[in-house]
């Protein structure tokens, strides 16, 4: 697990502890302790549950979401029902006179916590669309995170041969392109693998932005990029091809240290897909005309 | 010194493998203490250049870099990296070979000290190269990530001696992989799985082509060098008693220890910690043996069973159902299914 965001939530984090420490301190100040014979174990299991799974929920929510809006009012509604929660379970081990102020105070912030969660819930919604948003062209209809290729943080090959086979059945005129940097080995050489997965992510983010809103860009393998055209006539592929290639002619990477500019061309294969075409065979179909053209340039 | 190295023995440096392997998952945000658990190896050790690995060892690392490095690609960028890597002695003597039967030649005295882990066997036949592949120390689990390694490391530099790509043809005996991508991307497209032989083909053109960089004398002062260094043991313990078997068929397990010093308790035990038995190496042997004349060569029932000392044919037809599996003409007959074109 990784928990680089915690320290952004040390504030966060104080109100937790003391918004806990309150109810146990309230608790404990206004009652007195129950006997043994008192205490019913199957109550304490079920409430200390509750109380013990809404910590862990906000322990999620603090090595999740970075700080904002929406993570202050989720951790906002779900203290309020914690305090409910260990009061709640305080009970069973304290004893309180009856009709006393606390017990009346106790059922209160739930339902106001319950609220705000709520409305919460449906800022992270909007969140939520803002960053699909964001996320169009490397995504497409679902989500899958352990597909997602490290270095790039495109897609990989496995989420394209499924969308590749969704699109094949939904989509008129599919077109399939293919992009493969020229050089990469002989650059990974020189300036050694870390600058060149620099360069393939550097890369990614220019393929990204000259692409349409509706298309996606996947790492096949290595240097191998695939962009799906759904319903794209073979003319309009090949233009926005030369588009690309032509941004990535004029795109100066600078290296590491040296600050020098490296310079690349881009090799592609274009394949329209027809009706009666299988995932695998298409992909041959394009690895085939990449070493064709390479050949022939 | 033994002629031979097991896989508990500490032969060999690791700044090369285990240091690139090191790199590339750090590369990868796995975490370092996580790679190296339960290894043995100590990253400060590592870092001083000082350190001797076993071969088991360095798999336990591929072990965990299998299970922790997102994506498919990890031996395959391993195998790039491998040659010419940090340009040790042992890489400069290469570096410098004639051509790629100089190159083999000088691989073989070195490949201790750069990757231990597979034995090659080189056949010519009709204008056509042959390296067959085998285990040369027990990888157990990690045979796969060991061939992918070998043969990405085998294109990547001979592309680099060379100068241009060699068209490798790749038969792998395990099943097509879901990253094919991967295969694609490093090997080419000449690619067959589920095949009998583990074995690479190209044309016999390339063994001996010049590589634009050779030269006798730069080769001559790394060979020096390094024989004037610290020798280490020149091959793996499966391949020793591989090649022992090859040289005599009828050794058996008392002659193979005599062989090798050692007493016939020992080598039983030996064997089994490389996961394998004597008569499975035998019967490894034989069946590579009478795989390479029947498909290669494309010998009938009778010479194969001459050339391999059966004194008739229905005894080599019962062996041969033993080691692979199936009959002769059963098994000519599924491989003239398999399309050659690819």
């Amino acid at each position: 697990m990784n928990y680089s965001l915690l320290p952004f939530h040390s504030k966060r984090i104080g109100l937790v502890l003391c918004i806990a420490l309150s109810a146990i301190l309230l608790s404990v100040s206004q009652g007195e302790l129950k006997t043994w014979q008192e205490i019913s174990w199957l109550d304490i299991i079920g409430e200390g549950g509750v109380a013990v799974l809404t910590l862990v929920w906000l322990f999620f929510l603090f090595v999740s979401r970075p700080p904002g809006r929406v993570t202050d009012m989720l951790v906002l509604g779900l203290s309020c029902f914690m305090f409910s929660a260990l009061l709640d379970l305080l009970d069973e081990f304290i004893r309180q006179s009856s009709g006393h102020w606390l017990s009346v105070v106790e059922s209160i912030p739930a339902p106001f916590g319950m609220i705000m969660m709520t409305w919460a819930l449906y800022q992270w919604h909007q969140e939520q669309l803002t960053l699909n948003e964001q996320l169009r062209r490397r995504e497409a209809q679902s989500r899958q995170h352990h597909q997602v290729d490290w270095v790039t943080r495109l897609y990989d090959a496995d989420y394209l041969r499924e969308n590749l086979a969704k699109q094949l059945q939904a989509s008129h005129s599919l077109s399939v392109l293919m992009l493969d940097i020229d050089n990469f080995d002989q650059f990974n050489r020189r300036y050694g693998s870390q600058e060149g997965d620099r360069l393939l992510r550097e890369m990614s983010e220019l393929i990204l932005m000259n692409i349409r809103q509706s298309d996606l860009v996947c790492r096949y393998a290595g240097d191998r990029f695939i962009i799906l055209l759904p319903d794209t006539p073979r003319a309009t592929a090949i233009t926005l091809s030369a588009q690309i290639k032509e941004s990535i002619r004029h795109f100066a990477f600078k290296t590491f240290g040296t600050g020098e500019a490296v310079f690349h061309t881009l090799s592609s294969a274009l394949v329209s897909a027809v009706n009666t075409d299988q995932v695998e065979p298409l992909l041959q179909r394009l690895n085939r005309q990449l070493e064709l053209s390479r050949q022939g340039s | 010194m033994k002629a031979y190295a097991t896989l508990e023995d500490k032969y060999f440096p690791a700044q090369q493998l285990a240091a690139s392997l090191i790199d590339l998952a750090a590369n990868r945000g796995v975490d370092r203490n996580k790679l190296l658990r339960g290894t043995g190896i100590f990253y400060e050790d590592i870092r001083a250049g000082t350190v001797l690995l076993s071969a088991a060892q360095m798999l336990r690392l591929m072990a965990n870099a299998r299970q922790l490095m997102p994506g498919k690609d990890a031996a395959f960028q391993l195998g790039r990296r491998l040659f010419p890597g940090s340009y040790s002695q042992a890489a400069n003597l290469l570096l410098h070979s004639q051509n790629l039967r100089d190159a083999f030649r000088l691989f073989s005295l070195v490949k201790m000290q750069l990757f231990p882990f597979v034995q090659a066997r080189l056949f010519n036949h009709e204008q056509q190269c042959f390296l067959l592949l085998d285990d040369a120390i027990g990888c157990g689990n990690e045979f796969q990530f060991v061939i992918e390694t070998y043969c990405a490391a085998l294109v990547s530099a001979s592309r680099l001696l060379l100068g241009q790509r060699i068209p490798f043809c790749f038969d792998f005996p395990f099943p097509r992989p879901r990253y094919i991508q991967e295969f694609e991307e490093n090997l080419g497209y000449r690619l067959r799985f589920s095949q009998p032989l583990l074995c690479i083909r190209f044309d016999q053109e390339y063994w001996l082509k010049t590589f634009p960089q050779a030269s006798q004398t730069l080769k001559w002062h790394a060979l020096e060098q390094l024989y004037s260094t610290a020798r280490s043991p020149r091959l793996g313990f499966l391949e020793v008693i591989r090649q022992t078997l090859l040289h005599n068929k009828s050794t058996n397990l008392q002659d193979m220890a005599d062989t090798l010093a050692i007493s016939a308790a020992t080598l039983k035990r030996r064997l089994k910690q490389h996961g394998t038995s004597f008569m499975q190496l035998q019967d490894d042997v034989n069946r590579q043996q009478a795989l390479y004349l029947l498909h290669v060569k494309g010998l009938n029932n009778e010479d194969i069973a001459a050339q391999m000392a059966f004194n008739d044919i229905p005894n080599f037809r019962r062996a041969f159902k033993r080691w692979t599996g199936s009959t002769p003409s059963q098994a000519r007959l599924s491989w003239k299914l398999i399309d050659f074109s690819g």
